[in-house]
């Protein structure tokens, strides 16, 4: 079975956590009241709900001032299809506000602890459980949840999933309904599922994988039919058959040394039982990070304008002589006190995005560089891509050295083990300044399936091992910290099942370890 | 192809403002030796029964405030839009009805700007690749051409009260589909303009897209207007936003035209792009905001609402079922049923352009299908025409209805008008069975069970000594010896008060002319 973490010593987390010790992570922001599990496929499965997801019986406050007290008035529909099977919703996750982070740090709720402990047992400073969707992995880690909803813009679960030592995956766009997701990136925004194993996940993903009419964004059943039976015919699920690509490009300056040993191992059996390990190049990936913030602070910035403390949610009314002149600046009392510091940095990065003199450079520029992204997976899938049908026709891999397609691509999800959270004086003063650009360099692994809409999987794939002489806290916590490592599983849109099957493979390749 | 899709129509503008049309200039009287271009904005809502992007109902007259508002429409986190087919369907109808190209390919983009009465903070609009392109507007002898129609969506209302320093806000409207109408500046005057928009609304009306009304908001125009001495290339043009008349419209460009000039003449600098507003009052434009407060509405790609493809096999379907379009009814009332155009006018006038229902379901009683209605069966349409016209509308009219509310469906109108045809009701009866047919609540019984009921068919015409009429008649001279007297002495036009005497008696049922023949013969048969 899979390794389920001990709790942590808590001593030092009172000073992050005023909650109870049942909660002592900070992942669970809100507890629903217990109820009978339904029946369906998932009776008895608990199930924790990221909070920038509809709950109509819980508060959803996005992780923002701005909702702090905001209930909405339905389900999602994804939590409506968990429901219905006979899951139990048990609470809601903490995230970042918004889902904009990669770190759970940014969060009104405060930040989430990664709950992982290193079997050698020793107390060490309180590590990052990841971002944004830090709350769903850690309730899942901590064994506070069996699965949890989360949401994943640029690899919002992925990352916090690899940092806590569980499974996390981000389907195809457009297969998960976003109808009463809470939107950050529209055309980014997936929702994903965490869980302890691969079989969990799957579970929860065959409830959830359903056309919803009320999302306008939603695969038709055709693409779905289509994209899967291209999948079966490319790869037969015979391990033997099985070609997996190592995107060079994904291996940057910043990766640490220590992740690359477990992925190494991985790899090793799994070409021991057949499979065939193909190198290949994804030369547009440098560019997509930019792209990336570009795109997702332009639509998030657009998306932010709706709270302005009318409707619904924070009001700050203006206070005695303000301007009253421009609508605007009315609003931005409540908008200036409601929105943490990060969700102001990109609004005001996406808002510059949109305005006519940056549209062409920024806007404009990183959608083509998105498409370039696209093409450069395209030409490395076997399975052509249902949704760019210029590029379906039998196409010639030709950025794989062979010549020949692969199945799915494997590299590491993340360029490091869970990051120390920033002290808790650091956090009050400024939420750390100077991590900043080191926290958007940790999504350059995950952001290029975002832009492609691809499925990716992390699994984790053991811990980062110590050099030779097996010593903790070498003064380099990077280095062999005994902190969990995932590995992604990223394949051709539609091809969702045959990700989860390597992802299987690769959790029992890394059992057999 | 992103490129092309997203990059704001710069040809387009230019085009707007020097894409001139050729047409002989026609000096006008109020300012000779200038030229004056005019082009017209037009937003229409589109007469569908929900909005364009949610389920609510788009009903923003009558219902009290914040009733027809979804969680989408109030901008509620997690909500998505929807695109409405009928919305589609009813645009497809208004492009076609303008000759315009409808594109098999367009997108939607968010307009971003801050109001109370938008809370989602941006318009969801169509700004790089328009619903349909091209097509004309048939304007007298002139034709105004038209640049582009696009969908969007309407705001909802804001009203302020300045005792209480408190903002209202109706959310009603918000979110419902409007036509964005954009004309070349094609118009030379402001009585051009006044004929362009009419003859819009009534091709809006006539296939069901907008109820076009004014007055009621649902069709709200910008007017464009431009001066320059003749041979010069066109003036800077100033806006002048939300007109909710034609008349005002009128005014509007009137009074702007000569502002334009008095600048142009006084100062001796160019005029400044603006965008003015009206007052209804002083009927003047004033400034609303200048080039350089234009807003920057940071405009992107709706990523939550993949482009609208339309394939020519669905317009071909729009293009089948299509309402008569106004200049087809009238030829067809013309030429086909050979009616005066005086008795055209008046037909085309009723309830025009609400033959068609929301979702642009077709309402049978419109008056040009309850005319060809009762034409059907081989009646004259001459004849049809005037009873409509005359005995129709007219009690219509008086008991305050419109043509939509009429009780009586063509079936049994013409039923009616058959048996006064063949000399069973006398018009005059008719005109009471119609009186009644109107009152009934309930029940739809046939004009000549109401006939026999009330003991209004006519006596038997066949019989010449009629024993019923003569004894009408005599009661009639027996009972009004003066003026029988007065008919003795010549005074023939007394008769007619005899006449209505027996009319009355027999409760019209029998013919006038009978009734007269009888009594001269009796009152001659008398005298010898």
């Amino acid at each position: 079975m899979h390794r389920v973490p001990r709790p942590h010593n808590t001593r030092f987390l009172s000073s992050l956590s005023s909650s109870s010790s049942s909660n002592a992570y900070n992942a669970l922001i809100s507890h629903a009241p217990r109820t009978e599990h339904g029946n369906g496929p998932l009776k008895g499965v608990n199930v924790a709900v990221k909070d920038n997801i509809c709950t109509k019986d819980l508060r959803t406050t996005c992780s923002s001032r701005m909702l702090a007290d905001f209930t909405p008035p339905f389900d999602a529909t994804v939590v409506s299809l968990l429901r219905e099977a006979g899951a139990r919703v048990v609470g809601k996750a903490n995230c970042d506000e918004f889902g904009m982070g990669s770190l759970n740090v940014h969060s009104s709720h405060g930040p989430v602890v990664n709950p992982f402990r290193p079997s050698s047992g020793s107390t060490s400073p309180p590590r990052s459980a990841g971002g944004s969707s830090g709350g769903s992995a850690a309730a899942v880690a901590a064994g506070l949840c069996d699965v949890a909803l989360g949401t994943d813009t640029g690899g919002s679960v992925r990352l916090p999933a690899s940092y806590c030592g569980v499974v996390g995956f981000k389907p195809s766009y457009g297969l998960l309904s976003r109808w009463g997701v809470v939107s950050f990136a529209d055309s980014l925004d997936c929702v994903g599922v965490l869980g302890r194993s691969t079989e969990g996940v799957i579970g929860a993903f065959d409830v959830l994988n359903q056309f919803d009419l009320r999302d306008p964004t939603a695969a038709s059943q055709e693409l779905r039919t289509q994209a899967s039976d291209l999948s079966q015919s490319s790869w037969d699920g015979d391990i033997k058959h099985l070609r997996i690509g190592v995107p060079q490009e994904y291996f940057p300056t910043e990766l640490s040394h220590s992740i690359t040993a477990p992925l190494r191992k991985v790899l090793t059996a799994l070409k021991k039982k057949g499979a065939t390990i193909v190198p290949v190049s994804l030369p547009r990936t440098s560019y997509a990070l930019s792209a990336y913030y570009v795109i997702s602070s332009a639509e998030a910035g657009s998306n932010m304008v709706r709270y302005d403390g009318v409707q619904y949610g924070h009001r700050v009314p203006p206070p005695p002589g303000s301007d009253w002149t421009k609508t605007a600046r009315v609003f931005a009392h409540t908008r200036t006190e409601g929105f943490g510091r990060e969700v102001k940095k990109r609004v005001l990065l996406g808002t510059y995005a949109l305005t006519a003199d940056a549209f062409d450079n920024y806007f404009l520029q990183a959608q083509r560089i998105r498409e370039l992204i696209k093409a450069d997976f395209d030409e490395v899938f076997t399975a052509p891509n249902v949704l760019r049908p210029s590029s379906s026709s039998p196409s010639q891999p030709t950025l794989t050295n062979d010549g020949q397609g692969v199945h799915v691509l494997l590299h590491p999800s993340a360029i490091r083990t869970a990051p120390l959270l920033p002290s808790a004086s650091s956090t009050t003063s400024a939420e750390g300044e100077e991590e900043d650009l080191s926290s958007y360099v940790q999504d350059v692994l995950t952001v290029p399936a975002s832009l492609g809409g691809l499925p990716a999987l992390s699994v984790p794939a053991g811990v980062a091992q110590s050099g030779s002489s097996g010593q903790e806290g070498t003064g380099d916590e990077e280095d062999g910290d005994g902190w969990p490592v995932g590995v992604s599983v990223v394949g051709q849109w539609g091809c969702d099942r045959m990700v989860l099957d390597v992802g299987r493979a690769v959790e029992e390749v890394v059992r057999e370890l | 192809m992103l490129n092309a899709r997203c990059r704001p129509s710069l040809i387009f503008s230019l085009r707007r403002h020097f894409n001139i049309q050729a047409r002989p200039h026609v000096e006008d009287e109020r300012w000779p030796g200038w030229q004056v271009l005019v082009g017209i904005e037009t937003h229409a809502q589109i007469k569908s029964r929900r909005k364009l992007f949610s389920g609510a109902s788009t009903d923003s007259t009558k219902a009290q405030a914040n009733i027809n508002v979804s969680v989408f429409d109030a901008s509620f986190p997690g909500t998505l839009p929807s695109l409405n087919g009928t919305c589609v369907d009813l645009a497809i109808r208004a492009a076609l009805a303008l000759k315009s190209s409808v594109q098999t390919w367009s997108t939607f983009d968010r307009k971003h700007y801050f109001y109370s009465d938008l809370p989602v903070g941006y318009q969801i609009t169509q700004r790089y690749a328009p619903f349909a392109r091209g097509g004309f507007v048939q304007c007298d002898e002139n034709m105004v051409n038209i640049q582009q129609i696009q969908l969007e969506q309407d705001t909802g209302k804001s009203t302020f009260d300045p005792r209480t320093r408190t903002s209202f806000i109706d959310l009603n409207r918000a979110g419902t589909g409007l036509l964005e109408i954009v004309t070349h500046p094609d118009m030379r005057s402001p009585e051009e303009a006044a004929v362009y928009v009419r003859n819009l609304q009534a091709l809006l009306r006539a296939v069901g897209a907008s109820d076009g009304n004014m007055e009621l908001g649902s069709f709200r125009c910008d007017v464009n207007v431009s001066v320059n001495r003749m041979g010069d290339p066109p003036g800077v043009r100033c806006e002048i936003k939300n007109l909710n008349s034609v008349k005002f419209m009128t005014i509007a460009i009137t009074s702007e035209v000569k502002r334009q000039i008095d600048h142009l003449t006084t100062t001796g600098t160019g005029v400044s792009q603006e965008t003015r507003g009206f007052s209804e009052h002083s009927f003047e434009t004033y400034t609303l905001r200048s080039k350089e407060d234009a807003p920057e509405y940071r405009y992107m790609p709706d990523p939550n609402i993949p482009p609208l493809q339309i394939s020519q096999d669905h317009i071909n379907c729009v293009r089948a079922t299509l309402p008569a379009l106004p200049d087809q009814v009238r030829e067809k009332l013309l030429v086909h049923y050979g009616l005066p155009r005086r008795d055209v006018d008046v037909l085309m006038s009723i309830d025009n352009g609400k033959d068609v229902m929301f979702d642009g379901e077709e309402n049978k009683k419109g008056a040009f299908a309850y005319f060809e209605e009762l034409c059907a069966p081989g009646r004259s349409p001459k004849v049809v025409s005037n009873w409509m016209i005359h005995e129709l509308l007219g009690q219509l009219s008086a008991r305050k209805e419109s043509f939509l509310e009429c009780a009586i469906d063509a079936n049994r109108f013409g039923e009616l008008m058959d048996l006064v045809t063949n000399g069973l009701v006398t018009r005059t009866s008719a005109k009471l069975i119609i009186q009644q047919l109107l009152s009934e609540t309930e029940g739809r019984k046939s004009p000549r069970a109401f006939a026999e009921e009330l003991q209004l068919l006519a006596l038997p015409s066949t019989a010449e000594d009629d024993g019923e009429l003569t004894a009408l008649c005599r009661d009639a001279i027996q009972s009004l010896p003066g003026e029988v007297a007065a008919v003795r002495k010549g005074n023939t036009n007394v008769l007619n008060k005899i006449v209505g005497k027996v009319m009355k008696e027999s409760r019209g049922r029998v013919d006038a002319k009978k009734a007269r023949l009888c009594l001269e013969e009796l009152l001659r048969s008398a005298n010898q």
